[in-house]
């Protein structure tokens, strides 16, 4: 800085030094204002790089790079040279801060961070999809003003939050929705939204399942217990004897197989892994014909067919029960006179097995829980036919095992598909 | 909208106070609602008791917000919008708790449709699907009151005709109904009374939605056949 001060100076005492010669030998005035053009010079070149700056400082660009003239050189260089390293990092800042955000964005849960006045600040795509928000229009807007139920406000306004909330969506969707409030940045609140429809799902089937075993197993027995304690008092005669004895014979049949049925589901959960070897599906689609003609009585229309090209590799036993149970399926809940098809052809990426029928089909709002433990779609019906409610829970089982999908298809009165997809890995092609 | 003009003043507060205590009252009416279908769908009546004393809630809260609006227009004087939205509220808010009433009403028409030992059968479906357009309506009458958004509201609007005309479907079924089997008549009075609560809930979300629109845009556009953009 003091250069600039000396410099300055010299270049006064410079014009003042061709303004004294001038000033005694040609006029007085004429000294005069040589000393003051040297000086308006001087400060015509400071006004120009004022104006520089000046009008740089309003809008101050880094593309073309600032020039200064002399002294000014150097103070536009370092300005120049801070206004670039602030850009830059801006610039690397706001990276940081997407590169956050787009974490956030990335998360499975719902975030949704409030201010101090339970206005929202933030939210991500789950978020605002599990709660109805979209962050364009709502940024500022109190969340209760959207999430609008009572147990939601009173949650937030209780300040309680050792244990998550439970809400049930109230957005057109069956979704069950765990909302936990984790505080940050002193008072400011985060919403933690998990969705736990599954597991609230999970929790019911396993209640269901032990609910639906005691209330099977009872009901033959307590027809059991009712003849015995008839046999027990009343001396019958021996016809009756005889038919009270082959419907307690039933009965105990029943419990059987129920609990045949659920040993097997064990079995198949704890066993290792099936094996590879190579299952003959021509002769397997052969025996199901077979079976499904015996079972059926010549009352339907069996058709089979089987693509000779190839052969699944896995457990056999397991196998022929997967099956058979679709096949015996599509069999009891076929009217008379209707058809079941039975495939297994080749597919571009593995193969496919398939029982078609022209049943009485299922409502669409029934196939999702089709494979659990004992779910009935007619509670009356499925048991007059045989079934133990236990048959496709352990069709999927096997299947799952073999990494093949249970494919359920089905039209209420037309008839319904059940396919099973098994992937490339366990199919053997016949050369 | 007036956060420009009255940045951080003591009145936006209350504004925005006396917003949330609408929301909220909208959101007890939205539960109230749909634990009436709830119970509808099912005939779970332990629960019509909860709903009738919640009722009494939603009346409250009426009376609260109605006080807070004349203490507002008296206090501060209101002008233009805010005027508007306070005037606007006031009638959002006997909407609301009419809309409360008819799902008071439609929890009672369940309990005496299940106590009587009758299933609403066949006509299930069509009320429940009737139910829920109705609580569609409703809460996206609100959502368009949250964020001032007009041409949501003007979905709600359209949406009510569609509602009127699935009320009048299912009224014409059960007069069929009723003339195939005259000992189902008291179930389908019951149900028609139900499914009138159900379709006067959509026109009080129509009637909330065209209070937004006057709030934001200054129109009344009630009774007319003025468009909404």
């Amino acid at each position: 800085m003091s250069s600039q001060v000396i410099r300055a100076l010299l270049l006064a005492l410079l014009s003042s030094l061709i303004a004294l010669p001038v000033g005694s030998f040609v006029a007085h005035w004429a000294g005069w204002s040589v000393f003051c053009a040297g000086l308006a010079l001087q400060m015509i070149f400071h006004f120009r790089n004022f104006a520089r700056l000046d009008r740089w400082s309003h809008r101050p660009v880094v593309d073309a790079s600032l020039e200064g003239e002399g002294a000014w050189d150097g103070i536009f260089g370092r300005l120049y040279r801070h206004e670039k390293d602030l850009r830059a990092g801006i610039a690397d800042r706001d990276n940081q801060i997407e590169r956050l955000f787009a974490a956030l964005q990335a998360l499975t849960d719902g975030v949704v961070a409030l201010d101090l006045n339970q206005q929202i600040v933030y939210c991500n795509s789950t978020a605002e999809e599990q709660l109805g928000l979209a962050l364009t229009t709502d940024r500022g807007q109190p969340v209760v003003n959207l999430v609008r139920q009572p147990e939601f406000v009173a949650y937030l306004e209780g300040g309680d939050f050792e244990r998550p909330l439970t809400l049930r969506s109230d957005r057109g969707t069956d979704r069950v929705l765990s909302i936990h409030v984790v505080p940050y940045a002193g008072d400011r609140r985060l919403l933690q939204i998990k969705d736990v429809t599954q597991t609230v799902r999970l929790d019911r089937m396993r209640r269901d399942f032990v609910a639906n075993v005691s209330h099977e197993l009872r009901t033959p027995l307590t027809v059991l217990a009712g003849f015995l304690e008839t046999l027990q008092e009343i001396d019958l005669d021996r016809a009756d004897q005889h038919r009270y004895l082959d419907l307690m014979a039933e009965q105990s049949k029943r419990m059987e197989s129920i609990v045949q049925d659920l040993l097997t589901l064990s079995s198949i959960e704890s066993a290792p892994p099936p094996s590879v070897d190579i299952v003959d599906m021509s002769s397997l689609v052969d025996k199901l014909r077979r079976d499904a003609e015996a079972l059926s009585g010549g009352r339907h229309n069996i058709v089979a067919e089987a693509d000779a090209q190839c052969d699944v590799r896995g457990s056999e036993p397991e196998l022929v029960s997967a099956f058979g149970n679709l096949v015996a399926n599509a069999v009891r809940y076929t009217p008379a006179g209707g058809t079941v098809r039975i495939t297994w052809k080749a597919m571009a990426q593995g193969a496919e097995f398939a029982v078609e029928d022209t049943g009485i089909g299922i409502e669409a709002k029934h196939i999702p829980r089709l494979t659990e433990r004992f779910y009935r779609v007619d509670r009356g019906r499925s048991r007059d036919a045989g079934g133990t409610g236990l048959g496709l829970a352990i069709v999927k089982h096997s299947l799952n095992r073999h990494q093949a999908q249970l494919e359920i298809r089905s039209t209420l009165g037309v008839g319904s598909r059940f396919a099973a997809k098994f992937p490339a890995g366990r199919v053997a092609r016949v050369q | 909208m007036n956060e420009s003009q009255h940045l951080s003043s003591q009145f936006d507060e209350d504004l925005s106070r006396l917003r949330t205590h609408v929301l909220q009252m909208g959101g007890l009416v939205e539960t109230q609602v749909s634990a009436a279908i709830e119970a509808y769908a099912t005939g779970e009546i332990a629960s019509v008791k909860t709903i009738v004393e919640t009722d009494r809630k939603v009346n409250e809260l009426e009376k609260a917000i109605d006080d807070d609006c004349a203490h507002i227009i008296a206090k501060r004087q209101p002008t233009a919008s805010d005027l508007r939205l306070v005037l606007g509220i006031s009638k959002i808010v006997t909407d609301l708790e009419r809309a409360g009433d008819e799902a008071k009403k439609i929890a009672k028409g369940v309990r005496r449709i299940y106590e009587g030992g009758h299933l609403p059968g066949q006509y299930g479906v069509g009320v429940r699907h009737l139910a829920e357009a109705a609580l569609a309506m409703i809460r996206q009458a609100l959502d368009a009151f949250a964020r001032l958004d007009t041409p949501q509201a003007a979905n709600v609007i359209r949406a009510d005709t569609d509602v009127d005309v699935e009320f009048k479907s299912i009224i014409r079924q059960l007069i069929t109904h009723m003339m195939e089997d005259p000992r189902t008549i008291t179930t389908s009075i019951d149900i028609i009374s139900i499914a009138r609560a159900i379709e006067r809930i959509g026109d009080h979300a129509k009637n909330v939605s065209e209070q937004v629109v006057y709030i934001v845009e200054g129109r009344d556009i009630r009774h007319t056949k003025e468009k909404v953009q």
